[in-house]
């Protein structure tokens, strides 16, 4: 006797059919959103700073942007690094300061002040920013980006993290 | 005509009887697949896995246990001492698996049923008791090494001390270097606050300090406060804490010339262990060290008295 | 959408894979006997939940003893979803030794291992070997205490071997000590030595389930005579 499917087993083969289909995406479905979550887990990732002690505010000068160069310890997923960093630091008065980001805002080369004529100059393509960080001429889309910075017993203290420009 | 080539018409036409792998046993492996899938993530949310903490070769406190599937091979050298523990170790599990791969070629008759191959069939049966009752036997061995709960922030601080190598100058149970002060001599008694602020900034509390400023990250400085809270040897007890350690362990314990011999000598108690340590023995002995005599005396002092009586032994260092 | 099918069915066989694979008629097992049948799959199944586990786990994993440790936490502690992947990966090992054995002593009970199925059964042994293997480097990768001490009774069983034990430790530590090579050996055994070998052993295993067929459920001496007369094999 050979294998010969009667109606009602048709019937049943489309409905174990279907079920296979549906199971398989079900599985399917929860495996790839909980693989998925994990392999784009970075998009959610909140990076975290904290604030860099940079001496004391008496040092700095008015009017005279100065470039700081100081060590932040972070975490670096699971191991903990010392990287070196640096920002220029602007104050009209000793007691509201701006921290810029060293890096133009056009393609990230290291800027510079000049003191004769009172811009920041961009070694790339000639870009100049004013001292309040924004674009004088050249391509830059934005002004210079900032760190938030806050004046802690006589501490100057920057948190490096680029915002736009307050 | 052989068996063989009867046994391959007999199959040939018991196949064209039966139904097509797909829908038919592929629906099966579909419904067993989503229950196993189901019982894994289960497994997964609730327990997850544990991580211990890091490896540690110099520890000589921890119970190495393999995992259960391999823990009646563990349990099995026991059962050979000495110079026969290679029988169980290789001899036995060598066997088995060439066992395993000869046996088509020992087993070669067309019987399968188990009742026709009583011999299999209880070979494998009495295997399978073997390695069930050796797995018991292994799970419910007693752990003989005491285990020690370390507090996970304090631990933390432990290993950020050796990886920011303040050993350099600091000595802790007397290793180190001496450019800094001792930290098992005092520093634990600092206040919370005192510490933190030190590891912050060392200029802000102990001006003209050699330490530098070590730009810790806010965690960081949590985990070596607790560390470095930890060694210390809990602060003051009180003049009740003899008169507790007269009253309810000087009958089995000695502390200097004083006491019985029946426990430990406790007398330099606080160079091998600390407060905590100590404090938990007192509690519930059983929980450290399952073969310990000692009773526990939680309910027995209140908390007050065991927290007083373990730092009087904490400060137990021979001086 | 009709020429897309009859594209596939030209360029890929789709067709006759479909026909080798799934259209193949199986013979009936008795009753419940039918789901002792879906433990090979079973265990086909959980094998892929490892693969993919394993590859995303190891997108997060340093195989060194001074970040290994660090990075299982970081697993467990940052990565979106990461603890819920490394307990399901934790537990799918456990889940595949315990469906490769119970699929071994079916084979092994029902005698499925018999004439012409020998080598289905031999390769099934060596994938069993394998799941063990995975299982013992698997184990040592987080380099917690449980791990480093697990695998420190595990070669020195191995290394009580006559004559040669002391050396076969050696090569499994990779030196004299375990440390930073035992971890990197162990690691790379673990995600490219075994994955290569039973995903061969997997494909020759495989492929003589189909073309053996799948053994059908085992009858009594007795009613092989009495029933089948005529194409009984025992007689």
């Amino acid at each position: 006797m050979a294998y010969d499917p009667t109606e009602n087993e048709i019937t049943r083969r489309s409905f174990l059919s279907r079920a296979i289909v549906g199971i398989g995406g079900l599985i399917g479905a929860v495996f790839t959103g909980i693989g998925g979550g994990y392999f784009l887990s970075p998009l959610w990732h909140k990076k975290k700073e904290s604030w860099v002690d940079l001496g004391l505010v008496k040092d700095f000068r008015e009017g005279v942007p100065v470039k700081v160069d100081f060590t932040v310890r972070k975490r670096d997923a699971w191991s903990t690094i010392e990287s070196r960093s640096s920002a220029w630091i602007v104050t009209a008065n000793l007691k509201e300061f701006i921290a810029f980001d060293p890096k133009c805002t056009h393609l990230g080369c290291p800027y510079r002040w000049s003191d004769d004529k009172k811009q920041f100059l961009c070694p790339c393509h000639t870009a100049t920013f004013g001292i309040d960080g924004k674009v004088v001429s050249g391509p830059p889309p934005r002004p210079l980006d900032r760190y938030p910075t806050k004046v802690v017993g006589g501490h100057l203290l920057i948190l490096p993290q680029k915002t736009a420009e307050a | 005509m052989t068996w063989h080539e009867k046994y391959l018409e007999r199959y040939k036409k018991l196949k064209s009887e039966g139904k097509p792998f797909f829908p038919y046993a592929v629906f099966k492996d579909t419904l067993v697949a989503l229950l196993i899938f189901g019982v894994l993530c289960g497994l997964a949310y609730y327990f997850g896995a544990e991580i211990e903490d890091p490896a540690d070769p110099t520890d000589s406190n921890y119970n190495p246990r393999p995992e259960w599937y391999f823990l009646f091979l563990f349990q099995a050298l026991k059962l050979f001492p000495g110079n026969l523990e290679s029988i169980a170790a290789i001899v036995l599990p060598g066997a088995a698996v060439a066992f395993l791969f000869l046996l088509p070629f020992i087993d070669r008759g067309p019987e399968r049923h188990i009742f026709d191959r009583p011999f299999l069939t209880f070979l494998g049966l009495g295997t399978l008791a073997g390695i069930g009752y050796l797995t018991y036997q292994g799970a419910v061995s007693p752990l003989t090494n005491p285990i020690i709960e370390k507090d996970p922030v304090a631990f933390a601080g432990q290993r950020l001390y050796s990886s920011l190598n303040c050993a350099y100058c600091h000595k802790i149970g007397g290793r180190g270097g001496t450019i800094g002060p001792e930290l098992d001599k005092g520093a634990g008694d600092e206040s919370e606050e005192w510490l933190e602020k030190h590891f912050r900034d060392p200029q802000l509390t102990s001006p003209g300090s050699a330490m530098p400023k070590l730009n810790l990250l806010e965690d960081e400085i949590q985990s070596l406060v607790a560390y470095i809270k930890s060694l210390s040897s809990g602060g003051g007890f009180t003049e009740e804490a003899p008169k507790l350690f007269q009253e309810n362990c000087a009958a089995c314990h000695k502390l200097g010339q004083e006491g019985s011999e029946v426990g430990p000598d406790l007398s330099l108690i606080g160079t091998a262990r600390d407060k905590n340590y100590i404090r938990k023995y007192v509690e519930d002995p059983s929980k450290i060290n399952p073969s310990s005599s000692m009773p526990g005396y939680k309910g027995q002092l209140t908390d007050l008295q065991i927290e007083d009586l373990s730092r009087y032994l904490a400060a137990q260092k021979g001086n | 959408m009709n020429s897309f099918w009859e594209w596939m069915k030209t360029r890929l066989g789709i067709e006759e894979l479909w026909n080798a694979l799934f259209a193949r008629h199986v013979p009936e097992a008795k009753g419940w006997t039918a789901w002792l049948y879906t433990l090979g799959s079973a265990s086909l199944f959980v094998f892929t939940v490892q693969a993919i586990t394993g590859a995303l786990l190891a997108m997060n994993y340093v195989p060194s003893p001074d970040h290994a440790y660090d990075s299982i936490r970081f697993i467990n502690e940052q990565v979106l979803l990461g603890r819920f992947l490394r307990g399901l990966h934790h537990w799918g090992a456990t889940a595949m030794v315990i469906l490769v054995s119970l699929h071994m002593l079916r084979v092994y009970f029902m005698g499925s291992y018999k004439y012409p199925r020998e080598a289905t059964w031999i390769v099934g042994v060596l994938i069993f070997l394998v799941v063990m293997g995975f299982s013992f480097t698997g184990y040592l990768l987080p380099w917690d205490q449980k791990a480093y001490w697990a695998t420190m009774v595990g070669v020195n069983i191995s290394a009580q071997v006559p004559v040669i034990g002391e050396y076969i430790g050696k090569v499994l530590k990779g030196g004299d000590e375990m440390g930073a090579v035992t971890l990197t050996r162990f690691y790379a055994i673990q995600v490219l030595v075994l994955p290569a070998i039973i995903l061969g052993a997997l494909a020759i295993h495989l492929f003589l389930v189909v073309w053996h067929g799948i053994s059908e459920s085992p009858t009594r001496k007795e009613d092989d005579q009495n029933k089948n007369a005529g194409t009984g094999i025992l007689q």
